[in-house]
């Protein structure tokens, strides 16, 4: 791994970082959401700013080049950040779902303003 | 003055009527609606039957959530303050009166009830503790004020932070953030002490492994609020 690539990566894993700060500072993005992204930038800076650390790992996984090893991290750590969305969004699509049944419910069973069979309380 | 008392409770069915009871004792002047967000137990049922006033969560939010949905109702109804008591117990609501009196005296916009001015009581586990001095540190450095417990959902607040809290306010863990949040604006935020009961039934929504998690989350949260914008 030579020092050109090393800055590269760190300049745009710093710009990246940055950028989601600031989307969180916006409230555009929810910090829970965020902090896998932040574990990968850092991961990949310190993968980057340590090529022996990387040198290692990609001897005993029998990669070639550390740059290799860092960037084939880098996607194995994105495809688990895209897992947890999946996750994410089948208990989000879940609790839309008891939502919308309950504003239905509610709402009764129309028409008829005095026949509301399924009151729940006030 | 129109007060209310936001009560969250989470499958708190072994202390939600003797936490009631005590606040019909003590805090007379006080309204209060207890937030069911969405138990598996019987709270909401014993809320029904005693003739408890409650909102029932349709999801489970969290703790934030389910406040939030307090201070919501607390704005819409026109309340000038309000104030948060654990479902669980842990807040003594003897210290409400004192609480409203010093706010309003004082002018302020949330007064918290801190555990560790006097250090009596319940003084919580030594780990919680460490972990509450650096969060009363972190919040010192970036605001400049001394909060000696940041995370006491004893707070009461007046009518500007109900409607600021009912429009923005943390998921989890909402208690050091919020204060932040709140403080960048420039509102005024004081402390009394007050003494704090161990949970009285059901176990504590936050557990070892969530402990991580929790520091990093919000520690990340108080640094970002501190340049946040509108």
């Amino acid at each position: 791994m030579n020092i050109r690539i090393q800055i590269i990566v760190v300049a745009i894993v710093v710009a990246a970082l940055v950028g989601l700060i600031n989307l969180i500072r916006r409230n555009k993005l929810q910090l829970k959401y965020a902090l896998l992204w932040f574990g990968l930038g850092i991961g990949i800076c310190v993968f980057a700013c340590f090529p022996g650390l990387t040198s290692y790992l990609a001897g005993v996984m029998g990669i070639y080049t550390p740059i290799n090893m860092l960037f084939f991290a880098g996607f194995c750590f994105s495809l688990a950040i895209i897992f947890s969305l999946s996750v994410a969004i089948s208990r989000l699509s879940e609790r839309v779902k008891k939502l919308s049944q309950e504003i239905a419910l509610l709402k009764g069973t129309g028409g008829d303003e005095e026949e509301n069979t399924l009151t729940e309380g006030e | 003055m129109k007060k209310l008392i936001i009560i969250p409770a989470y499958n708190e069915s072994e202390s939600i009527e003797r936490t009631v009871r005590d606040i019909q004792e003590h805090a007379k002047d006080f309204d209060y609606i207890v937030i069911n967000d969405c138990s598996t137990d019987r709270t909401l049922e014993i809320c029904r039957e005693q003739g408890i006033p409650v909102i029932s969560l349709p999801i489970n939010m969290g703790i934030g959530g389910a406040v939030q949905t307090g201070y919501l109702y607390a704005y819409r109804n026109g309340y000038d303050m309000a104030v948060q008591v654990d479902g669980d117990g842990q807040h003594d609501p003897a210290f409400l009166t004192q609480m409203a009196d010093y706010l309003e005296k004082h002018q302020l916009d949330m007064v918290i009830g801190s555990r560790f001015i006097e250090k009596e009581g319940f003084q919580s586990s030594v780990i919680r503790r460490v972990g509450i001095r650096y969060f009363s540190g972190l919040i010192r450095i970036l605001t400049g004020q001394t909060i000696t417990d940041p995370t006491s959902g004893l707070r009461m607040v007046g009518r500007d932070v109900i409607k600021l809290f009912s429009e923005r306010y943390p998921n989890d863990y909402p208690e050091p953030e919020s204060v932040t949040a709140i403080l960048r604006r420039g509102k005024r935020v004081e402390e009394i002490p007050v003494v704090m009961r161990e949970r009285s039934g059901g176990i504590s929504s936050i557990s070892m492994q969530k402990s991580v998690y929790y520091m990093v989350k919000v520690s990340l949260a108080i640094l970002i609020e501190r340049i946040r914008s509108e």
